[in-house]
């Protein structure tokens, strides 16, 4: 048993909080929300030549070899800033699904564009009608000769509208809820008959409604095997879930820490907040559950690292508790603020909305805690 | 003890209905015509345009059982929107503490909806803490005017108001209660800037106000100088009271269970899961006891006295179970709650549905945070005295 960090991976997780350091104060954060992408395209480079949008490409394949432990390093320092750049659509989910499903040559196309960001993707697996089902798919994808001819809606595409590829999961056999007969797919964003829509999110992120209409998918384009799927989409959506909420408990950190800052500055009734008893259990309460995250977040993450899918269970725990316990501690950072925490002005209401839109994402709290019990 | 309504009862609430349907908004119609019509027609009815004003203001004299039936169905119909500053935080200091001359300037066009008041009570340091106020009016050596220097913040469409009602500090010296003093203040003139505050959902109600060297003439004084804290401390349970928002919510999670059936779960909808079901549920029954406990309320309280103490519970409770079925709405909403924008995505309440959640976080903030509220039940209810922090 051992929670050190690696040499190698401080350097990384340093590197990675002298970036939000730099970068990422609340005031140039907003300047890149109200821009058309959303987001910095030169920290975005940044990112590319640090390596971290190589961080779990093999080493063979030009990248650093990584796991999910450094994803959760570099994902945690991320949630301190509210990194708006489509690290999570494009590296962790995105970049992943090429290594694990594309084909030796489809890599070698499009690894070095993937690698200095020059390529950027996009993961659309959401729908409708299936609530968090993620097997629940009606989008689907007929073969037609050398092609798949693709037909559906995906929704909340996260930064789907900036994105070169997308990373599609479609039906092509099997019922509308059926864990066999789902296909995963890669579709240039500029094919013949797909229309995509971005749109902002209430977190200042993007995500796109995506609809494909009679889209022509060369089979080349495969990623994993057709019909099966549903167990590189698990995964995928594992690593997804690992990493927001790694994220996520960088989030509740500083919402914790401005928390206690705040009331210790803040009087009222000739005393500072902080003296209040009723308010430091309440603090107290946020610092324990924040901890009790953290434990489970290296939890989840070593197991599945050292197991894969095999930590299903541990992973539902996990994002049950992240949606949980952010709402929980954002809820009482902006009561413990008043009426500073509802303003825009403040930090602390950005990191809420971003907790909140982190329970929404992949399956919300009651969700896994249903698939846990199950 | 019953609770059947009267005969009584029923041909009131039918009467309520009866008003409500044929007075209801038409699609085309001219919007600000018809809320001052509806005004009109209420006033008509005798004194329906102020239910909770005394008779000798000319309100309707209900009994509580009344006002809880006129609760329901307004709460359920489109009725126009209207203020509370004026009508229902105002005008009860107008009536128990100004002059008659007063009254007759200002009570009429309060009620006739003319007027847009604002309410400058919270100031960047005296928040729950409101006696801290040091928003400075010193009065002329001729007794004519004061004039009035400070920051207010929190001033809910301070930018449309025509006239703030404002406590000011007169006097230094002694309890930080004593030397509060009751002004009203045209908002249309120099010496008054207001700045907007942007709150989480990107709206615009809160403002800063700057007052600089405004002259306010003594004549706009309501009661006596250095007196205020206890006028004030009235209309704050007035306040508190209207916060609570009980009929509101029992409509507003019956629309969310009808949008929650739109939501597919499979072959079932969202109201189908267990989780999901439990939650409503148990604000289901949060809200019939909170509904009685504001019947209760009302009843004490049908003297014509102030709300006591009691009305702190309804504060408390209401808001939560306000920010609860937001919450819950933001659930219902899965993924799409987290849509922003122009563009429609996904449920079409899910959007809305955000934008509720967030403004509902500072329910539980003004008009005295749950904590501040829960001292006062712990000092006037439960009759605990404090022996430090």
């Amino acid at each position: 048993m051992n929670f050190e960090l690696s040499q190698e991976q401080q350097l990384i997780q340093d590197s990675v909080a002298r970036f939000i350091d730099d970068k990422y104060a609340l005031e140039a954060r907003q300047k890149l929300v109200a821009t058309k992408t959303g987001f910095s395209t030169d920290h975005w480079s940044t990112m590319a030549e640090l390596g971290w949008l190589g961080l779990t490409v093999p080493e063979s394949l030009g990248g650093f070899g990584g796991d999910q432990v450094d994803t959760m390093l570099v994902m945690e320092q991320f949630g301190k800033g509210l990194v708006l750049e489509p690290f999570v659509a494009s590296t962790v989910l995105g970049t992943r699904a090429v290594i694990l499903g594309a084909t030796q040559q489809l890599k070698a196309e499009l690894l070095p564009g993937l690698l200095d960001g020059s390529r950027q993707l996009a993961f659309a697996y959401a729908e409708e009608q299936a609530h968090f089902d993620l097997e629940d798919i009606v989008t689907h994808a007929k073969i037609d000769g050398t092609d798949f001819i693709l037909n559906g809606h995906k929704s909340m595409v996260q930064h789907g509208a900036s994105a070169t590829q997308l990373v599609v999961s479609a039906r092509t056999s099997g019922g509308q809820a059926d864990t066999a007969g789902i296909t995963l797919m890669l579709v240039d964003a500029d094919s013949d008959g797909i229309k995509i829509a971005g749109f902002p999110t209430v977190d200042g992120q993007q995500a796109a409604e995506v609809t494909f209409d009679n889209v022509r998918v060369p089979k080349s384009r495969l990623l994993g095997s057709v019909d099966e799927g549903f167990d590189l989409l698990m995964q995928l959506v594992v690593d997804g879930i690992l990493a927001v909420s790694a994220e996520a408990v960088g989030a509740m950190e500083v919402l914790y820490k401005d928390t206690v800052t705040y009331t210790q500055q803040r009087e009222q009734f000739g005393h500072a907040l902080s003296e209040f008893q009723v308010l430091q259990h309440r603090m107290v309460d946020m610092f324990m559950e924040y901890e009790q995250a953290k434990s489970l977040l290296y939890r989840a993450t070593l197991e599945v690292a050292q197991s894969g899918l095999g930590a299903l269970r541990t992973v539902h725990a996990l994002k049950h508790f992240i949606g949980k316990i952010g709402i929980m501690i954002g809820e009482n950072a902006v009561q413990l603020h008043g009426g500073m925490g509802v303003t825009e002005e403040l930090r602390i209401g950005h990191y809420f909305k971003r907790l909140l839109v982190i329970d929404a994402l992949f399956g919300n709290s009651d969700f896994h805690l249903q698939k846990f019990a199950a | 003890m019953d609770i059947d309504l009267s005969s009584e009862d029923l041909a009131f609430r039918d009467e309520v209905k009866e008003f409500l349907d044929s007075n209801a908004y038409k699609n085309g119609e001219d919007y600000n015509a018809w809320r001052l019509n509806w005004f009109k027609l209420a006033r008509e009815k005798g004194g329906w345009d102020v239910p909770k004003w005394p008779v000798t203001f000319g309100g309707p004299g209900w009994t509580p059982t009344q006002h809880y039936i006129w609760e329901q169905q307004t709460a359920a119909a489109q009725i126009p929107w209207d203020l509370p500053f004026g009508l229902s935080m105002l005008a009860p200091v107008l009536m128990n503490y100004a002059s008659k001359e007063q009254q007759d300037r200002f009570l009429p066009d309060i009620r006739e909806r003319k007027v847009n008041w604002c309410q400058g009570y919270s100031e960047p340091g005296a928040g729950s803490d409101l006696a801290n106020l040091k928003t400075k009016a010193v009065l002329a050596d001729d007794g004519s005017h004061y004039t009035v220097t400070g920051t207010k913040i929190w001033t809910t469409l301070a930018h449309i108001a025509d006239w703030m009602f404002c406590l000011v500090r007169t006097n230094d010296s002694g309890k930080k209660q004593t030397g509060i003093t009751f002004l009203l203040i045209p908002m249309k003139q120099d010496g008054i800037e207001v700045k907007p505050i942007i709150t989480l959902g990107g709206a615009h109600s809160v403002n800063m106000v700057y007052l600089n060297e405004v002259k306010v003439p003594v004549e706009n004084r309501i009661g006596e100088q250095d007196k205020a804290w206890t006028y004030a401390k009235g209309l704050l349970q007035h306040e508190r009271t209207g916060l609570a928002g009980i009929s509101r919510s029992i409509v507003a999670l019956e629309k969310l269970k009808k949008q929650a059936m739109t939501v597919k779960r499979g072959n079932a909808t969202l109201m189908d899961d267990p989780a999901f079901r439990a939650k409503v549920a148990e604000l289901e029954v949060d809200l019939l006891a909170v509904e009685f406990t504001e019947l209760r309320s009302l009843a004490a309280a049908a003297g014509g006295s102030d709300p006591g103490p009691e009305s702190s519970i309804l504060k408390l409770k209401g808001t939560e179970i306000q920010q609860r079925v937001q919450k819950l709405t933001v659930e219902a909403g899965g993924i799409y709650s987290a849509a922003w924008g122009a563009l429609p995505v996904g449920h079409k309440f899910a959007k809305g549905g955000m934008s509720g959640y967030l403004a509902s976080r500072a329910y539980t903030i003004y008009g005295g945070a749950s904590e501040v509220q829960k001292d006062v039940i712990a000092k006037n209810v439960l009759g605990i005295k404090k022996s430090s922090s």
